[in-house]
């Protein structure tokens, strides 16, 4: 059912006629096609429904126009900014998407340490404006190409320097919300005009219904400004940088320190990990570089530090003994970085990393610390500027397995974790053989510590229909093994209830009988009378997990 | 009465039900300028069920019930029945501390359990937990993190409301249910241990975020049973200092590049007078260390815990010191007669049963807020202008400044003794505290708990987000049972 | 390769979007973080690399067709390469610039093309320019007046190839003079087409019209290969690019150098001695096809292997243009050795520049995107304190000129052989 002339026309009186598209091509190219992609519901090859339009609201006036016609009009709606996730596109026909590319501004309070951003200021700017002032900000393992605002307020949010700077959920202080009914919502200390310095509160706080662990996916409105905390930066005012595309490197001052730690056992490794939690000696902590593969880590660093590196040199240096012995030297480990204050903070936090390896048996990477090394990892980790990594090899990635939890229980069944991926590798050619772990992931999911999150990187070929399938399978193999260890819900599954495979909404119906089967039923069951009482015409979709009785 | 005695009755057990007008008078008033109510009966409730059980018959009934966990005397208003023929479910008898982990540093406690009491078994298993700046010796540690109350530390502060982290409540729908990671899995805490989950995730567990609705709601939501606290490594090195200062405009710069870099554990501001009152033993000492102390002091903690534990307290001296120096400043360890170390060790820990404030006049009244440090001055001054204006003594004012959140906010207190027994100084306290806390509201002053009057003057200027709060409140105590009359009646 | 064999990499594509910025490890602010100009100015994702993936896909499975819309989405790609480089930061299997021009192929196959486009062809193929209203009897008459060398009927070393710009445009036709003569005073050996001077047809690639392209280029290497020229010397960087790359992968086998390359060869052996302060602060924008995508041409045939199960590679390697080698040390080299002159750059440089606005024919047929372009880069070189931009591309020059003018910049546009001639 296409838009009527009235209704096209009355949001085109809002955003004008430049801003608003209905035209196939347009519309088409804003479909997701969930493997081309990740979505953390399973590599589907189907799209996601075609919108009726395309809107480009340039403020939050104008979002909030068109979000009241869409209650009008009984239109669903769904805002996306950099269009990565399957998560930010329409899952109903009768639907608009709003592209909010417009709305980019970026305000910094560097006395105070945040900045106030539209969603739009991805985390690339965001960072280099606050490195103007000396300040930081928490990237999520997303990659810095991500809008700051949907990961602060609208998903997950975790990543390399959460140890450092805390998850989204922890630095979102106040925010500005168009609600699904229209309405606009400013939380924390914005509300009464006091600033945004601080997101919870007066008395309960407001903001639970817009981001809870998850975040709602844009599926409780849409998050038009909020305030992120920014974090001490003490390096220069920019990354100075060398080195040719695509290894460039940083040319940082000597209080930034890059290692790959290394561990002679998994129960060392979560030791490990526990100790560095409780040292607050780290800027960043991320098991990063075995997302390629164990059995080819160091052949693919290789190839992304030579600007004539091709993924057919891979061979010959999988079969590099030397390049074999630092795999294996490097085989249970994770990159870190210590950025010291002063000089005396840098050496009290060298001196205190080591006493952590030694208390463990680790060491230090000696490949890794190879200058043109170390600095094109302090480029790669500090700005977070390669998420297409993820796809270098095959061009489909999913994360799976992916256990947000204790690292002592996420580290004891690596083994086994990489174990089951190999015989799929070895048996099967859907995914690529890499040797069994390709785990990535943070040294903790919140500030100070106390969870990993991890996921392992699954390469197919998005292109062939056999490797996608084949993947599925994986997955569910996978999601059998973590049901067998009570690990919870396959991470290349989180979304699956979500969005079903045909890239449609779930019904109602459909919700009440997934989530009637919650250890906990009440947590959807509250879900569904917030939604009813803020989203009245279910205009954002089944990201919103929803249960209509208990 | 018989009635709901005897329905009480069956819940709990006679000797937990009260209908003892003495006692009750207790619970009707607490010592700030908020009015009370007389309620009709307490309960001592001991575990989820009863409570479930009480929650339900006050729903059928449509009885008023205030939640009360700290032990008398209390100060902001908010336990004192704000409406007539209220049931106090009392929960200051649950008092199990049910785990501590010292590999994940956490704490599940109930809500009767004090700090003086959880400090004790934390230190037993080489844990702390940063607290509230000389926090009573009754004070709930589950109603602590619920109200939000300040840390000491900010810096281990990820986000307002930690340390906590899960709950187990029972809203006002008599609905139970485990938030935050608890709420993810069975609900069985015995059972999530055994999977080795132990309540460190707050959020959620799914898009709605449970417990920042319980957060500041002054009991109006639900009642919470259980609660998950992050603790601390109990530090091996500890050291103190004072950074004293003519000006506090000298002590705000300092401050902020102190914890710009993340340095200090404990740091916190206070003038001369709050100082006094923190350290004096007997209301004859205020007025002498008032006059030795400086008129400005930052009180910086440097804590080394696990690894290298002088070695950091070393590092940080140093650089802190320079900070301190850069700024025009010195760091001694001992200011005006009174040692650092003491004050911290007074500052960190539970006091008596009363609280600190009173020593100077017997009676006290604080005002407090957030905002940003850079704003602190411009309340100050205002403050003291309005002190003159209304014949209060200006050196008896306390002022306290506590960085929040990694100093992202700061709380920004006032404290106002006065002699309960004289009518006309309390009688020109209450003004003071009235005009100022308007004055203060006027001036862009984010009441973040906005206890009594502050309800009304925070919650009317955002007629949005009150509305979004009584909707709110209708999905989880429809009936609106749960400490009526708080938070503006929403 | 037709547009359905980029199948592969549209479906390979993870719609990560780097191709709407410069490389996230060279952003240095948020005002001149992003690269590519059609998405920036009509903001729709369609007009991102990404969205022309995602657009060829549906139009290939029937979903969409050229709609006006489309057809103009299709078009309004400068063919800068931006998006390109940005895309190989991560990725070794995707060409985003050449399933752009395939987009625009495919358009112009189906006769889905601009207005105007058509006019510029139908020169192209009467007038052999691309320079509208130009006749292609006076193409040579830029030099008269000076003594060089037709290289067809008499030897010479290098071949000067001007250009349509230079050849006709007011007050390019004396500085292309000025050009011969200065190279000739350095000692080259220089003779030109004369007859035979004819357009280089790469703009008419850019623009997805192949098969006219490939006519012209078939004539032009066979007039260069007649003419035995071992060097070819060209001021225009889309004349450099297309014989550079594009006559290379047809056969050319000459060497190809732009002049700044040859000047800054000149200088370095101090043919070229630079005598005059020239007191100026500038600012160097690399022209698009002289930097990231005047890269030599490498040849190379062969297809996809896949290694360990799903890991694509191609057998036998193949050249990986990501935009490093092009031309940027010589014309930096120029300016840092003229006296007196103050040489600042602008926050987006080398292979991740942001583009004039003129390329892909876009000032031409689309010139209000195009002069929105051209000003986003003056403000860029404003930004730095910069009282003259220097580029080394005469549309590049025409467009910011335009640009200046509309919008009343103060900033001096030039050629950098201006600043040479100044200093000598």
């Amino acid at each position: 059912m296409a838009l009527s002339r009235e209704i096209y026309q009355a949001f085109e009186a809002v955003v004008g006629a430049r801003n608003i598209s209905e035209d196939i091509g347009i519309c088409e190219s804003y479909r997701a096609i969930p493997c081309q992609t990740s979505d953390h519901r399973g590599p589907f090859k189907q799209k996601t429904p075609l919108p009726q339009a395309v809107i480009l609201p340039g403020s939050t006036k104008e979002v909030q126009g068109i979000v009241r016609l869409c209650n009008k009009y009984g239109i669903q709606f769904k805002a996306s900014t950099t269009f990565w996730s399957v998560m930010g596109y329409i899952g109903s026909d009768y639907s608009v998407q709003l592209d909010m590319r417009r709305m980019r501004r970026i305000e910094i309070d560097p006395k105070n340490m945040y900045a106030v951003v539209e969603p739009y200021a991805i985390g690339a700017v965001v960072q280099a404006e606050a490195m103007k002032y000396g300040l930081n900000i928490n990237i999520p393992g997303v990659g810095c190409s991500s809008s700051v605002a949907a990961s602060t307020a609208g998903w997950v949010g975790f990543g390399p320097q959460t140890i450092f700077m805390g998850a989204a959920t922890e630095n979102m202080l106040a925010a500005e919300w168009v609600l699904p009914d229209g309405e606009v919502l400013r939380t924390g200390s914005l509300g009464a005009g006091s600033g945004w310095f601080c997101g919870d509160g007066p008395g309960p706080s407001t903001r639970a219904i817009l981001r809870a662990k998850q975040g709602t996916a844009g599926s409780m409105g849409i998050c038009t400004r909020v305030a992120v905390r920014l974090h001490p930066w003490p390096g220069p005012a920019y990354i100075p940088s060398r080195g040719m595309a695509p290894a460039y490197k940083a040319n940082l001052p000597d209080n930034f320190k890059a290692y790959t730690l290394c561990f002679p056992s998994w129960d060392a490794y979560a030791e490990g990990l526990n100790l560095l939690h409780q040292a607050e000696i780290l800027y960043l902590g991320h098991r990063q570089f075995t997302m390629f593969g164990r059995d080819i880590k160091t052949a693919m660093i290789k190839i992304l530090n030579d600007p004539d590196g091709q993924l057919s040199d891979l061979e010959g240096y999988v079969n590099d003994p030397e390049l074999k012995k630092a795999n294996e030297d490097m085989k249970i480990d994770i990159q870190v970085i210590i950025a010291g204050m002063t000089p005396r903070d840098t050496e009290y936090k060298e001196k205190a990393l080591d006493r952590v390896l030694e208390m463990v048996g680790g060491w230090k990477s000696e490949f890794m610390m190879d200058p043109e090394i170390k600095d094109w990892v302090l480029m790669y980790l500090l700005r977070m500027g390669h998420k297409n990594l993820n796809y270098v090899m095959c061009g489909g990635y999913e994360g799976n397995f992916g256990l947000s939890g204790n690292v002592f229980v996420s580290s004891s069944v690596m083994e086994e974790a990489s174990a089951l991926k190999k015989k799929w590798e070895d048996e099967h050619d859907y995914i690529a053989q890499v040797g069994g772990d390709s785990d990535m992931g943070s040294i903790t999911i919140m500030g100070g510590g106390g969870s990993t999150g991890w996921e392992f990187f699954t390469h197919f070929d998005s292109y062939e229909k056999e490797s996608v399938e084949g993947t599925a399978e994986f997955f569910n193999a996978t999601q059998e093994w973590m049901n067998q260890k009570k690990l919870g819900l396959d991470m290349g599954k989180w979304n699956q209830s979500a969005r079903r495979p045909d890239g449609y909404y779930f019904s109602q119906e459909e919700q009440d009988e997934m989530f009637s089967k919650l250890a906990q039923p009440l947590v959807a069951y509250y879900q569904y009378r917030v939604r009813e009482a803020f989203n009245p015409n279910n205009l954002c979709g089944s990201y919103y997990r929803t249960l209509s009785k208990v | 009465m018989e009635k709901i005695q005897d329905a009480l009755t069956r819940i709990v057990g006679a000797e937990n039900v009260c209908g003892d007008p003495k006692v009750l008078s207790e619970y009707s008033q607490d010592k700030s300028f908020a009015p009370g109510l007389p309620p009709r009966c307490a309960v001592r409730v001991h575990n989820a069920g009863e409570v479930g059980a009480v929650v339900k018959w006050a729903n059928e009934t449509r009885t008023p019930l205030v939640s009360v966990s700290s032990q008398a005397p209390h100060y902001k208003g908010d336990t004192a029945p704000g409406v007539p023929e209220a049931v106090i479910v009392d929960l200051s008898g649950m008092k199990k501390i049910l785990s501590i982990n010292r590999k994940y540093r956490m704490a599940v406690i109930e809500p009767g359990v004090t700090y003086g009491e959880l400090l004790k078994a934390l230190a037993g298993e080489g844990l702390t937990l940063s607290v509230p700046l000389a926090t009573r010796a009754g004070k709930s540690v589950v109603a602590s993190v619920l109200e939000t109350e300040p840390r000491l530390n900010a810096l281990h502060q990820w986000c307002d409301l930690d340390p906590l982290r899960c709950v187990e409540v029972t809203w006002g729908d008599g609905n139970r249910m485990f938030t935050g990671e608890a709420g993810g899995s069975v609900m069985d805490l015995e059972q999530q241990w055994k999977e080795d989950k132990w309540q460190w995730e707050p959020a959620g567990p799914m898009m709605l975020d449970f417990y920042r609705l319980l957060t500041g709601a002054q009991g109006t939501m639900g009642i919470v049973t259980w609660a998950s606290v992050r603790c601390e490594i109990m530090p091996q090195a500890h050291k103190a200092y004072i950074v004293p200062a003519r000006k506090l405009e000298d002590l705000v710069d300092f401050a902020y590049n102190v914890l710009r870099l993340r340095f200090s554990d404990e740091f916190f501001i206070m003038n001369n007078t709050q100082m006094a009152y923190l350290m004096a033993d007997k209301a004859g000492e205020v007025d002498g260390l008032k006059e030795q102390l400086p008129p400005w002091m930052a009180v910086v903690g440097i804590a080394g815990r696990e690894i290298l534990p002088e070695e950091r307290v070393a590092a940080q001296e140093a650089d802190i010191s320079e900070i301190a120096q850069n700024c025009g400043l010195k760091m001694p360890e001992a200011v005006g007669g009174i040692s650092a170390e003491a004050v911290l060790r007074k500052a960190a820990r539970p006091g008596g049963d009363a609280s600190w404030k009173e020593i100077y006049k017997g009676a006290f009244q604080d005002i407090f807020f957030s905002t940003t440090l850079d704003q602190t001055p411009k309340f100050i001054q205002a403050m003291g202008s309005l002190s003159s204006q209304e014949g209060y003594p200006v050196c008896d004012v306390g002022v306290y400044l506590q960085p929040e959140n990694m100093g992202a906010s700061y709380h920004c207190s006032f404290t106002l003794p006065y002699r309960a027994d004289c009518a006309s100084e309390t009688g020109k306290t209450r003004e003071l505290f009235v005009k100022a806390s308007m004055m203060f509201s006027r001036m862009g002053a984010y009441y973040f708990r906005p206890y009594g009057i502050w309800s009304r003057l925070q919650l009317n200027k955002d007629a949005q987000g009150y509305q979004v709060l009584q909707r709110l409140k209708g999905i989880f105590d429809p009936n609106g049972i749960m400490n009526p009359g708080k938070l503006c009646n929403y | 390769m037709s547009l359905k064999d980029y199948r592969p990499m549209m479906e390979r594509c993870s719609n990560c979007l780097g191709c709407k910025w410069i490389p996230f490890d060279k952003i240095k602010s948020q005002r001149f973080g992003e690269n590519c100009p059609s998405v920036c100015y009509y903001n729709f994702n369609t007009y991102s690399a990404r969205g022309r993936f995602q657009l060829a896909q549906t139009i290939l499975d029937g979903d969409a067709e050229y709609t006006k819309k489309v057809t103009e989405v299709v078009h309004s790609c400068t063919s800068c390469g931006a998006c390109d480089v940005s895309c190989k930061i991560c990725r070794y299997n995707l060409e985003p610039l050449d399933h752009n021009i395939a987009l625009k192929i495919d358009a112009v196959e189906k006769a889905k093309t601009l207005p105007v486009q058509e006019t510029i062809i139908g020169n192209l193929k009467k007038e052999q320019t691309m320079i509208q209203g130009q006749k292609r009897i006076d193409r040579m008459n830029w030099a008269k007046g000076i003594k060089v060398k037709d290289i067809l009927l008499e030897k010479a070393e290098v071949l000067f190839f001007p250009g349509c710009k230079y050849s006709y445009e007011d007050g390019l036709t004396e500085k292309a003079r000025a050009m011969v003569f200065l190279l000739q005073k350095a000692g080259a050996d220089i003779g030109v087409l004369g007859k035979a001077d004819a357009c280089c047809a790469g703009r008419a690639y850019q623009m997805g019209f192949e098969k006219e392209f490939e006519q012209r280029a078939n004539a032009n290497i066979e007039a260069v290969r007649k003419s035995g020229a071992q060097v070819i010397v060209t001021p225009c960087s889309d004349c450099y690019y297309a014989f550079k790359r594009l006559y290379a992968k047809l056969g050319l086998n000459v060497e190809v150098v732009h002049i700044v390359e040859y000047l800054d060869r000149l200088i370095a052996n101090g043919k070229i001695q630079f005598v005059k302060p020239v007191q100026m602060t500038v600012t160097y924008h690399d022209p698009c096809h002289l930097g990231r995508q005047g890269e030599p041409y490498v040849a190379w045939e062969g297809g996809e292997k896949k290694i360990r199960n799903q890991i694509h590679t191609w057998d036998p390697p193949r050249p990986r243009y990501n935009g490093i080698y092009g031309v940027y040390d010589a014309p930096r080299n120029i300016l840092k050795a003229i006296p007196g002159l103050r040489f600042v750059e602008m926050e987006r440089i080398r292979e991740y520049s942001w583009c004039c606005g003129a390329g892909g024919g876009c000032s031409e047929t689309l010139p209000e995107f195009s002069s929105w372009t051209a000003a986003e880069r003056i403000s860029e070189a404003e930004a730095t304190g910069a009282d003259t931009l220097v580029t080394a591309c005469p549309w590049c020059e025409s467009n910011f000129a335009g640009a200046k003018n509309q919008n009343g910049n103060k900033i001096k546009i030039y050629d950098i052989f201006d600043l040479v001639r100044a200093a000598l």
